[in-house]
């Protein structure tokens, strides 16, 4: 028989992490939601009307930027499993004694602020840096520059997020059992054979937290549009900005927001049937 | 542990963090932006004799760190100078809902420019002024910053700086770039950019082609917008910016610019081919302005401050060190014998004939609807 406090216990560590989450999660969710049903003006006040046509009227008006936060983000963080998982492998299996060394680095950036990385960028990328110069030659910088296009946008997301992607897929990795490696070998396997077959499946939690980890945040980012864009790359997040601080359109840009969210919820939901709730739990035992 | 127990535990939690949130959000409620807000109680700061601590709110660059120390050693006031206003609209949006509850956020003075000065008072966020407390500010006011259209009198606005819109360019590289409208030629496409601030962009775009920007109507607004986008769409216009056009500017990737003078003046020490240059159509002439906000938990010592900062010597060390044009009078006078160079500058010190075509700032007309309409529309142009 387990006694009274005992069963206490659980509630007693849940409810730092509770607490914090309804004061500042849940209860400025219910003012949004609350607020994106309003119409009214600053000088007037706010009126609860129920008015629905703030959504409608925020998905038509804004489908581009919508759509093309989504495009971005998608791009990024397949640009980012490309670019990681061979890094990920790289450090898990290769480094040897650089390991240590090797994740540091990949972290190191975060010891700066993300948006000095990001104007950092902007140096990198200026029209008369090498690296434009060599882009123009290879015919990959049509008007002579890569600042304020898209490529500069989805570019400094993949940099911004390629860690998110990077640590994950190094924890899966390097959990991986050798002896599964060498057991498809004895069966005659080929080394991509065991890639494809072992080395894939059993790193699916790391691959679909990565992504969730990239593409989230990636889609509500506004700092690489705002610094990295030109006039034609704004992502939904900048629009949501604007809403708030410059037009002060409150209910609208609360609509916006709630409608980004109701969009990231209904793909994560898709994504993991697709991908499967243990390959994202990492319970590997049962994705065995 | 049994599955269905598991299960029961779960939504026990569940349903206590809905109950927690609701009570929560029962108590929490009123107040805030629900009700509307108008400026017909707001009250006058009070004056007194200037102690204690000294709380001030300003844009970064725009005032010499010395004269902070200079007028705490005088006063003995001790002055935090905060530089968190970046530009109207997101200072507005950081401090709107404070203000709505008549908290001012510990901040004394707050310094904005003319538009979002009335907008604030309008919804009642500010005091007015004292002008038995401001001695020294009306002695030495320029005559013509004392009757401004959307204070007339200055009830409760003090000019901080002045200064001119017009176009910042590399006279290396846009030698020819004279007139707004140079900003359009297609021999400078995707080298020019343009302002975020809608008050800043669009009346000057709007003189260029001949309208009257203090006479325009709305559907004057909304077709030098339609103008802007057709350039933004064929690539004209690289992008929107604050205040980071100067760098930019000064890495090449920009050559022409609607930008402002102190800046300008304020780049050219590091690279000489940066210049401002006077639009042939004239440029918009604007001013950043103290006020009180309510709510503020010294208005003796802000007064002090006011008064301090209008006196011509100490003026003259912060316009020394912004460049931008100087609402005192005498600083002329106290810089010729300090950087005479400085003193004949048109850029601070502008002469009649410099400013003969400037107008002042306007805002979109009619009432919030209208003005949020166009607000919306160069938002939309700026974020497409």
């Amino acid at each position: 028989m387990t006694s009274i406090r005992q069963r206490l216990v659980p509630y007693g560590l849940l409810a730092p992490g509770l607490i914090w989450l309804i004061l500042f999660f849940v209860v400025p969710m219910y003012y949004m939601g609350e607020l994106s049903l309003k119409t009214g003006s600053l000088e007037t006040g706010y009126q609860l009307t129920w008015a629905f046509d703030n959504y409608t009227e925020a998905i038509s008006q804004y489908s581009t930027q919508f759509f093309r936060a989504f495009w971005y983000a998608a791009v990024a963080s397949l640009l980012c499993l490309i670019i990681g998982y061979p890094l990920a492998y790289a450090i898990a299996f290769k480094a040897g004694r650089w390991k240590n060394l090797m994740l540091f680095a990949v972290v190191a950036p975060f010891f700066t602020t993300y948006l000095i990385r990001t104007i950092a960028w902007k140096t990198i990328l200026d029209d008369s840096s090498p690296v434009v110069s060599v882009l123009e030659f290879l015919q990959l910088a049509p008007d002579g520059r890569v600042l304020a296009t898209s490529g500069a946008v989805i570019a400094g997301l993949t940099y911004n997020f390629l860690p998110f992607m990077v640590l994950p897929l190094f924890a899966s990795l390097e959990r991986l059992d050798q002896r599964l490696l060498e057991a498809g070998k004895d069966l005659y396997a080929s080394t991509a054979q065991t890639f494809w077959r072992i080395t894939i499946p059993l790193t699916m939690p790391g691959i679909v937290a990565g992504i969730l980890l990239t593409f989230i945040p990636a889609v509500g980012d506004y700092v690489n549009a705002e610094f990295l864009g030109g006039t034609n790359q704004s992502m939904i997040g900048n629009v949501i900005q604007s809403k708030y601080l410059v037009v002060r359109d409150y209910p609208e840009a609360a609509a916006l927001s709630f409608t980004v969210m109701a969009a990231i919820l209904i793909g994560l939901l898709i994504y993991i049937r697709l991908a499967g709730t243990q390959a994202l739990m990492g319970d590997e035992e049962e994705a065995r | 542990m049994p599955h269905n127990m598991k299960r029961t535990r779960l939504l026990i939690l569940a349903v206590l963090a809905l109950a927690a949130s609701m009570v929560l959000v029962a108590c929490g409620g009123g107040g805030g932006i629900n009700e509307g807000s108008d400026n017909e109680d707001v009250p006058t700061a009070p004056g007194g004799k200037a102690t204690g601590s000294l709380n001030i709110s300003n844009w970064t660059y725009y005032i010499d760190p010395k004269t902070i120390n200079e007028f705490q050693k005088e006063t003995g006031i001790k002055t935090t100078y905060n530089e968190d206003v970046n530009d109207n609209n997101s200072f507005f949006g950081k401090v709107q809902q404070q203000l709505a509850n008549g908290d001012s956020g510990g901040r004394d003075i707050i310094i904005v420019t003319d538009w979002m000065a009335e907008k604030m008072y309008n919804l009642g966020y500010i005091q007015k002024l004292d002008h038995d407390e401001l001695g020294q500010v009306f002695d030495t006011m320029i005559p013509s910053l004392r009757d401004p259209s959307f204070d007339p009198g200055r009830g409760y606005s003090v000019p901080w700086q002045s200064g001119m819109t017009g176009l910042v360019v590399r006279k290396d590289l846009a030698p020819d770039v004279k007139s707004i409208n140079d900003l359009f030629d297609p021999k400078y496409k995707g080298k020019v950019t343009l302002l975020t601030e809608l008050r800043d962009t669009v009346p000057l775009i709007m003189a260029a082609d001949g309208i009257d920007p203090a006479e325009a109507t709305t559907e004057d607004w909304l077709a030098t917008i339609d103008k802007i986008k057709e350039n933004v769409d064929n690539g004209q216009i690289r992008r929107f910016t604050g205040n980071d056009y100067l760098q930019d500017l000064a890495k090449g990737d920009v050559v022409a610019a609607i930008g402002w003078s102190g800046d300008a003046v304020q780049a050219q020490a590091d690279n000489e081919n940066i210049q401002y240059v006077q639009p042939e159509q004239g440029c918009s002439l604007w001013s950043d302005n103290m006020l009180i906000p309510v709510g503020a938990p010294n208005s003796p010592a802000a007064y002090e401050f006011m008064n301090y900062v209008y006196v011509p010597e100490n003026q003259a060390q912060i316009a020394e060190y912004v460049n931008f044009v100087s609402p005192v009078k005498g600083v002329k006078e106290v810089l010729m014998k300090k950087d005479p160079k400085l003193a004949e500058n048109q850029l601070i010190f502008p002469s009649d004939e410099f400013v003969e075509n400037c107008f002042n700032q306007v805002s979109p007309p009619g009432d919030e609807a209208e003005q949020q309409e166009v607000e919306q529309a160069f938002e939309d142009v700026v974020r497409g």
